[in-house]
């Protein structure tokens, strides 16, 4: 076994086992913190696929943006840091059944089909690809995007915002 | 068609972002008691972007921005017909709805996604399109901030939007893995072309339409409706189960008759991989009207139980997808009109009647028939259309859509959808008999203000029209997904 | 052509549309925009005559129409069919409803629902030029329907009353029963023709594709329609009723258009009837022509006298279209519109006069009764005489209109009756001589009972004065049309129409079923019906003034004690009085039958329907009964039962919206699996 291969079942067992903890841990605490695993363990997946843009795209947004605000959330919220709610496991056995379920589909297909991306290619910065793509095969998207970001900062400013004058 | 040479046939588009910007800044220069001018503005943007939609029609098919959308009259018909109903639901709002501007702003942006929503032509641009309409949507569905209903139902309607978008686009890298392409045209013609094996393109594609599910509400990807449909405001309530649905519904056919089926003879479609994506679709189909219809029976809620009714109708407008032919196509873009008409004509006499009625229970529209008769006969007109009865145009809509199903032999589909209207017409004719058969001792009359009369004949006008004379329209469907045979 | 013909047509839509919705707040209530469009209606249908009458072929047909209903199975056109017969029938139609509309200004002035009235009176005509101009039978079944309801809306007009409330419902209900066997017969063409297109019927008629005992079932059946438009034995009784309504829709709907649909349809669908349904036709036509002249003899109510008068007009109508006398009937079809309108709207400016004197007077008591009458002659000069011309008209006496079709129609009838081999068929010539005679018997009596003699209450007769101008002149433009060169020209000759536009224009259709074989033909050879025509012509006129004058030795000479000589027919005279019972026979049979039937029906309602509806709620409070409450009315218990299992399933199905978003997703993902492994088995 190389030693790639030896940090990718690392990577994977970490990125799996914080998952698993974001899941069924007793403390929303617990649970954000173990989010900042699974969301590196990913970026690092990332990193092993050669999308280097990605990885640091990955780390900036989801562990730089994301996760802050959501700790930020959990730690200003009041006295949530020390109570034990529990989110409720309601129906735990029809929970584990589906899961069981979509691995098994999920896993039968990933192990016989025909994919057709290349598995092994020689690594090269993809930064200055996916920008040339955005401006050129990909504008659309791209302008589109920042009209559904306009529309959704009106959103939420409308629903931020105090009104004086209602109730 | 190159990015440039893109934009002159992208005007409607275009028009409506512009519009977008003015109407945030001319918003900025308006006194408070003045914004309601912002809702003229968006009902005339959305009127010149219907004028220029209408113009495309029957342009010659045309691939636009390097393939990301593509113009053609099935994505006009649903680009005229979503137009439509966003200025409907504006007229809908004006009485209520006088104070934000943003209301009227975050509409115009579902306007433009439903636009985009029906022209897609790429993996990537339908995920953007779906989610500009979906994240508008959950705002709007929250609009009434200081209401507890409206905030729960805006956070479900993130939540399971979240989920369902992300399995769609585990569905789509699927796809893209299978055949290496994003477009839709590509992705056809690569699985027609590797002969792919059908497990991997079935499991894809029941993940790409739990998304698009969600989007319809569809069983069992319809847990959001009820809930959404009663906590959201009655116009928004009303736009979700025509607009986005009507837009829903064009990207469904899309993805049917490109990554799952391709044009053969002169009107049917033949699959490209043989997966049983007919009898999903027909199982999905009877337990969405069955679950709707059965859901509806008991309600007292009357927004709810139009809710479960237009769970319902997707069912029935499902029937239709089966069969994977034109004339299944053409029912369901006929019916798709003549459900935003009844529906948003049911809608409407809730939101009008509320303030007079105090309630939104169906127990409060007692003697109607009494104090209000235009209203009340009209909401009756609405009832039977959505059931199906002549001589109003639900009953053609209906026609059409069993007509399609039973040509190609599909009885029991058609036994169920029959079964099916039978137990609606205990709910819908409920709320008639409520209406017309109790009465209180003492009969209050309502006075209607003249907008609201205008408004509810201008809704029940089209719904007795298309009851009689309907060629027209059904021609224009036809005609619109005719393109993909070339003719 | 046809651009005019839709014009004629949707003039009168438009006024109704607009006079029903803000009739009430236009300046005089929008009076003047129903008279409008039908005057610019009446002007247009002169147009298209004289296009007509300048192109002067008995071929003439102008045809168009556009795509309506598409289902596949069934295509449906929206036409219009423009030939001679419909040409004449437009500008008759819209001829009288002008004059009644004009008419209808001074009548109902000053009633409460005076624009709700004029939007009615456009809605029937709109619907009544649609009846003669469709292109298919599905339209004019439309039509149809919509004449009727028109009808029933002006009968009962004055809703407030419950004897016109009543006779609005007994019009509609008597009329459902021959819109019955028209439904059946359309159902009949379209299941073995496959379209309701006339032309296509024609073909397929020629064809055989309709044949034998079918096709003569799908005529008398559609016949059924028109017995119950056109008020023919046994389904007239509504049309007596129908007199509650105000007196210009009396003489616009009830004589003079809507009960001449049904023998527009007969001519219409001359071509298809073989010569079984000929029979009943010519039959039922013959009879309903005796006997309703019959009733007319002994009437007081001066409106009801003309109802049976039409009634038995209109038999001679269908009479003349069962024989073989086609030009004839629709001819009289034509002339009786303009007479018996003018008769109407006379009746209708002496009731008129009535009315407001009684209002003076204050004595309360029927307008209508000719009882109350007597020597008006004076005070209403214009009435007076407009009315006699009408009268002579209608009694076929030379010089008027009446006489040319009604001695066409006698004529016709005898030719019939002397071609065929089995004598019985001169009952029928046998019953329109009778009817002839008793028609001019009970016209004079009514005119001299009316107009002649002394006042018979002198406190009433004071206040009688004539109407205004705006109802004298439509009478006299009605009285112009009914002399009779109108039909002749360019012939002058009083003896009969031959010769004249109208028998040129009008050409018996060639019958379709004639080419069939195995089908007997009807055949009258010429000289035949040229003997029978003389014969017929002199008969009709010895016996009209035999009518006439027996009228004056019963009523002006008083040569026969009137009392006495009914004393001495009692039985007759009761049996005439009492239209033969035929009410009071239908209220023991169908009525009761139909209150059982209702009795029942309403126990079903209350028992069952009601059950459904309630079944909710009941249920839930009596669930634990549930058991024992079936035994005791299992079949409302059985029906309540599927309601309550459908609800419960509702129920249990709701139960999954618990309101938690992750069950939402996790039934979302079951769903789909549960979906996936179905449909992969």
């Amino acid at each position: 076994m190389e030693a790639t291969q030896v940090l990718f079942w690392f990577i994977a067992v970490v990125t799996i086992l914080s998952a698993g903890i974001v899941a069924f841990s007793s403390k929303l605490i617990h649970s954000a913190f173990a989010l900042l695993a699974t969301l590196v363990g990913f970026a690092a997946f990332y990193v092993y696929l050669g999308a280097d843009f990605l990885a640091v795209a990955q780390i900036m947004i989801y562990v730089g943006g994301i996760l802050i605000l959501i700790i930020f959330g959990v730690m200003m919220t009041h006295r949530i840091y020390d109570t034990s709610k529990r989110t409720a496991h309601n129906s735990l056995i029809l929970s584990l059944l589906g899961g069981a379920a979509m691995a098994a589909i999920l896993g039968m297909i990933i192990f016989r089909s025909p994919w057709t991306a290349t598995v092994f290619k020689t690594l090269k910065p993809t930064t200055s690809m996916i920008g040339t793509s955005i401006l050129t095969n990909y504008l659309l998207p791209f302008e589109v995007i920042s009209v559904l970001l306009l529309g959704a900062l009106v959103g939420a400013v409308y629903l931020a915002r105090r009104e004086e004058d209602e109730e | 068609m190159n990015n440039l040479n893109s934009l002159q046939y992208f005007l409607p588009e275009l028009f409506l972002s512009a519009s977008i910007l003015i109407i945030i800044i001319v918003d900025l220069l308006l006194k408070k008691d003045k914004k309601i001018i912002t809702a003229y503005l968006s009902v005339l943007a959305v009127l010149v972007a219907f004028f220029l939609a209408y113009r495309q029609y029957n342009y010659a098919f045309t691939s636009l921005f390097e393939g990301m959308i593509v113009l053609d009259s099935f994505a006009v018909y649903f680009k005229v017909l979503t137009a439509l109903s966003t200025i409907i639901v504006i007229f809908i709002s004006m009485p209520a709805f006088r104070r934000h501007s943003e209301y009227y702003i975050l509409l115009l942006v579902v306007t433009l996604g439903m636009f985009l929503m029906v022209e897609v032509n790429d993996l990537l641009m339908i995920i953007i399109a779906m989610e500009m309409v979906g994240i508008i949507s959950y705002v709007l569905a929250g609009f009434n901030k200081f209401n507890m209903k409206s905030n729960e139902a805006s956070l479900k309607y993130v939540l399971y939007g979240a989920a369902s978008t992300g399995v769609m686009a585990f569905g789509f890298s699927y796809i893209y893995g299978l055949t290496g392409h994003t477009n839709l045209f590509a992705i056809q013609q690569a699985i027609v072309g590797h002969s792919l094996q059908p497990l991997p393109v079935f499991i894809a594609f029941v993940m790409v339409v739990a998304g698009l599910g969600y989007k319809i509400a569809m069983v069992p990807f319809h847990f959001w409706v009820p809930d959404v449909y009663e906590g959201a405001p009655t116009p928004i309530t009303a736009f979700l189960s025509v607009g986005p649905k009507a837009a829903g519904i064009a990207l469904f056919i899309r993805f049917l008759i490109t990554v799952v089926a391709h044009p053969a003879s002169q009107t049917t479609f033949i699959q490209n991989v043989q997966i049983q994506a007919p009898l999903l679709l027909a199982v999905l189909a009877v337990v969405t009207m069955t679950l709707g219809n059965v859901s509806a029976l008991g309600q007292k809620n009357i927004k709810r139980m139009l809710g479960y009714s237009a769970i319902a109708h997707v069912g029935y407008m499902m029937m239709a997808l089966v069969v994977f032919n034109t004339r299944g196509f053409t029912a369901i873009m006929f019916y798709m009109v003549v459900y935003m008409f009844m529906n948003f004509g049911a809608f409407w006499v809730v939101q009008s009647m509320t303030p007079h009625l105090g309630s939104e229970d169906i127990s409060a529209y007692k003697g109607l028939g009494y104090r209000h008769p235009l209203t009340a006969v009209a909401m009756a007109v609405f009832m039977l259309s959505l059931t199906g009865i002549p001589p109003f145009a639900g009953f053609i809509g209906k026609v059409y859509l069993f007509a399609a199903i039973i040509k190609q032999n599909w009885y029991t589909l058609a036994v169920i959808g029959v079964i099916n209207g039978v137990i609606s017409l205990y709910y819908y004719a409920y709320v008639i008999k409520v209406m017309f058969l109790d009465r209180d001792e003492e009969i209050k009359a309502i006075s209607v203000p003249l907008y609201d009369r205008v408004l509810l004949w201008l809704l029940l006008i089209p719904v007795l029209a298309l009851g009689v004379y309907w060629g027209p329209l059904i021609d224009l469907a036809h005609n619109s997904i005719g393109f993909f045979f070339g003719n | 052509m046809i651009k005019l013909a839709l014009f004629i047509w949707l003039l009168p839509l438009a006024a109704f549309v607009i006079n029903i919705l803000i009739g009430k707040r236009l300046p005089r209530k929008g009076d003047w925009l129903s008279v409008g469009a039908i005057g610019i209606s009446f002007i247009l249908s002169l147009i298209m005559l004289y296009r007509v009458l300048v192109d002067y072929d008995p071929n003439f047909l102008v045809q168009g129409s556009v795509p309506w209903i598409d289902l596949g199975v069934l295509k449906l056109n929206m036409g219009l069919y423009l030939d001679n017969l419909a040409v004449i029938i437009v500008t008759a139609v819209s001829t009288v409803s002008f004059l009644v509309h004009v008419y209808s200004i001074g009548y109902m002035e000053g009633d409460p629902l005076y624009n709700r009235f004029f939007a009615y009176l456009s809605l029937f005509s709109f619907s009544m030029l649609g009846l003669v101009m469709w292109d298919n039978l599905f339209g004019i079944y439309m039509m149809w329907e919509l004449v009727g309801i028109c009808s029933y809306l002006l009968i009962g007009f004055y809703f407030t009353k419950d004897s016109a409330a009543n006779a609005g419902k007994k019009a509609f209900i008597v009329n459902r029963v021959g819109d019955f066997g028209f439904l059946i017969g359309l159902l009949i063409v379209i299941s073995t023709v496959g379209s309701f297109n006339l032309t296509t019927i024609h073909q397929a008629v020629g064809q055989g594709v309709l044949h034998g005992g079918l096709l003569t079932a799908a005529g008398i059946l559609l016949f059924a329609g028109a017995v119950g438009k056109s008020a023919q034995f046994p389904l007239h009784v509504w049309l007596p009723d129908a007199m509650e309504g105000p007196t210009p829709v009396s003489a616009l709907i009830h004589a003079a258009t809507m009960v001449a649909a049904g023998v527009y349809l007969m001519a219409r669908l001359n071509f298809m009837l073989t010569f079984d349904a000929m029979l009943v036709v010519a039959y039922v036509g013959g009879f309903t022509s005796l006997f309703a002249a019959t009733i007319a003899i002994t009437q007081n109510d001066i409106k009801r006298v003309l109802a049976y008068s039409t009634i038995s007009q209109l038999g001679y109508m269908i009479m003349a279209m069962g024989v073989g006398a086609y030009v004839a009937g629709f001819f009289h079809l034509v002339t009786h519109a303009m007479f018996k309108a003018g008769l109407f709207l006379g009746s209708g400016s002496v009731i008129h006069a009535m009315h407001h004197s009684m209002e003076k007077t204050g004595i309360h008591g029927d307008p209508n009764d000719m009882r109350q009458m007597g020597g008006f002659r004076k005070k209403m000069p214009y009435t007076h005489i407009t009315f006699v011309i009408f009268s002579l008209a209608l009694s076929g006496i030379p010089f008027f209109s009446g006489f040319l079709s009604k001695d066409a129609i006698l004529g016709g009838t005898l030719a019939f009756a002397m071609s065929q081999s089995n004598p019985i068929h001169y009952l029928l010539p046998t019953f329109g001589f009778v009817a002839a005679i008793i028609t001019a018997f009970y016209m004079f009596r009514l005119i001299i009972n009316t107009f002649y003699g002394k006042p018979k209450n002198e406190s009433l007769f004071k206040h009688i004065h004539e109407s205004p101008k705006v109802m004298t002149i439509p009478l006299m433009a009605l009285a112009f049309l009914s002399l009779y060169f109108i039909y002749t020209i360019p012939s002058i000759s009083p003896a009969g129409p031959e010769g004249g536009w109208f028998t040129h224009l009008i050409e018996r259709p060639i019958s379709a079923v004639a080419t069939q074989l195995g089908h007997p033909v009807l055949f009258i050879p010429e000289h035949t019906e040229h003997a029978a025509h003389v014969n017929g012509m002199l008969i009709s006129i010895i016996f009209a003034l035999t009518g006439i004058l027996l009228a004056y030795l019963f009523y002006y000479w008083k040569k026969i004690d009137v009392e006495k000589f009914t004393q001495r027919i009692k039985p007759l005279y009761a049996l005439s009085f009492n239209k033969y019972y035929m009410d009071e026979l239908y209220q023991a049979t169908v009525v009761s039958g139909l209150l059982l039937w209702n009795q029942m029906l309403a126990w079903f309602d209350l028992h069952v329907i009601d059950g459904i509806v309630n079944g909710s709620a009941w249920v839930v409070r009596n669930f634990s009964f549930m058991d024992g409450w079936i035994d005791k009315y299992i079949v409302d218990g059985l029906v309540n039962l599927v309601a309550n299992m459908t609800l419960a399933f509702g129920k249990s199905v709701r139960k999954i919206e618990t309101g938690q978003i992750q069950n939402y997703i996790l039934g979302a993902v079951l769903g789909a699996f549960f979906i996936i492994i179905l449909t992969m088995i």
